[in-house]
């Protein structure tokens, strides 16, 4: 099976979104003859039309991205534009998508992905689905004993649409786990991000003591 | 009350969306309202790249100078923003979302509690409702109406905000400024 993997997260090489999908990849390049083409959004931003083309020619085309102001990010939408003319066309890929956001409730990506859902109808594609995934933002540097189940499911779902072409429903159910928190792992969550992540990061900058400026303060 | 208008139309060609928009915003200045029309296809935004530099590094300040300054500033100052767009694949034009996108230094990263789920903490103490003016694609059905209510509905928590209205240039311009009087 030939795969295009479009990752259209801005941060392009060094996103969550790139790791999570090196994991799902391990387990799809498992079964022998298996390719993956991996194009990078930001790079085509001048030249979209090579991306389009990208698009047009493959079988199976996988796009992922962060959530931003709960939908996708701008570029994306871009992107998704610059397919309207092969809206309704015969021979378009089947379309699935990685969608992941930095709340730790995966609910969040539920609106977007009726768009998606929609998206790949609109442009006549056989749907794959969406891998959900709340919680991901700084993967790099979460506690292993948070990611590595993460990843173990995105090794699973590669492997399994290595073999099979689709997404498998089950693994997807249970990655998107937590779709919502409990009362008691809100009073957990919230303070350990705040402290772990956005602290620290702040403290690395020396912006701590400047976190609540208001700049356009009238 | 102050609205800022954000003109998502990424083609000053598409004549009828352009008229519409700016009859609606006569009528709503001599409604009596302050109208700030801000067209985002003539300024220069550059789409958010995820660094977090405003909110980690530069407090509430994005790392890229381009025009979306201008737009933080208007949203603040604003009572509604409203955006205005043609519906394009199913969705507010890029250009509109990207605009949006820029906005996110107006948040802080801190996470809170909001009606039993996450969301980021206020930076400011208050924040413009918002609306949405769409044009239709020929396609578009009550699926695609529901998908783009229920994402801006969602981004208005995240803003501590309110959605106060979804409308179509389907009804006329004057119907859709009274309408904005009544919410």
């Amino acid at each position: 099976m030939r795969l295009t993997f479009i990752n259209g997260s801005p941060r392009g090489v060094k996103s969550n979104t790139g790791i999570l999908m090196g994991h799902f990849l391990r387990g799809f390049f498992e079964k022998d003859g298996n390719v993956c083409d991996v194009e990078y959004l930001v790079k085509h931003r001048k030249d979209p039309g090579v991306l389009v083309d990208i698009y047009k020619k493959s079988e199976f085309v996988i796009i992922g991205f962060p959530l931003y102001v709960d939908g996708m990010p701008g570029s994306v939408k871009q992107f998704f534009e610059h397919l309207a003319p092969l809206v309704g066309r015969e021979g378009n890929p089947a379309l699935g998508f990685v969608i992941q956001c930095g709340f730790p409730e995966t609910h969040h990506t539920r609106f977007v992905e009726k768009y998606v859902a929609k998206l790949a109808k609109r442009l006549n594609c056989r749907y794959l689905g969406a891998i959900l995934k709340g919680g991901c933002e700084g993967l790099a540097i979460q506690p292993p004993f948070l990611t590595e189940k993460y990843y173990e499911y995105f090794y699973q779902l590669g492997r399994a649409f290595g073999l099979e072409g689709a997404f498998d429903a089950t693994l997807c159910a249970k990655l998107a786990r937590p779709e919502h928190l409990s009362r008691e792992n809100l009073e957990q969550v919230i303070p350990f991000v705040n402290s772990a992540l956005w602290d620290m990061l702040l403290e690395q900058n020396g912006a701590k003591d400047k976190s609540f400026d208001r700049p356009y303060q009238s | 009350m102050k609205i800022l208008i954000l003109n998502g139309n990424p083609n000053p060609d598409v004549h009828d969306f352009e008229r519409y928009l700016a009859r609606f915003t006569k009528i709503l200045e001599e409604k009596g309202h302050g109208v700030a029309l801000h067209t985002l296809r003539d300024m220069k935004i550059q789409p958010c790249s995820g660094c977090f530099n405003c909110w980690v590094k530069t407090p509430g300040l994005c790392s890229f100078k381009d025009d979306a300054d201008k737009n933080a500033r208007a949203f603040l100052a604003a009572d509604l923003v409203i955006l205005a767009s043609p519906i394009i694949m199913g969705f507010i034009s890029a250009i509109t979302k990207n605009a949006m996108d820029r906005i996110i230094p107006l948040i802080h990263p801190y996470l809170i509690e909001v009606n039993g789920e996450v969301h980021h903490m206020k930076r400011y103490d208050a924040y413009p409702r918002l609306g949405l003016l769409l044009e239709k694609e020929s396609c578009t059905d009550d699926e695609d109406m529901t998908i783009i209510h229920d994402i801006f509905k969602r981004a208005a928590i995240n803003m501590h905000s309110s959605l106060d209205f979804v409308h179509y240039t389907t009804i006329p311009a004057e119907e859709a400024a009274d309408a904005v009087d009544i919410h």
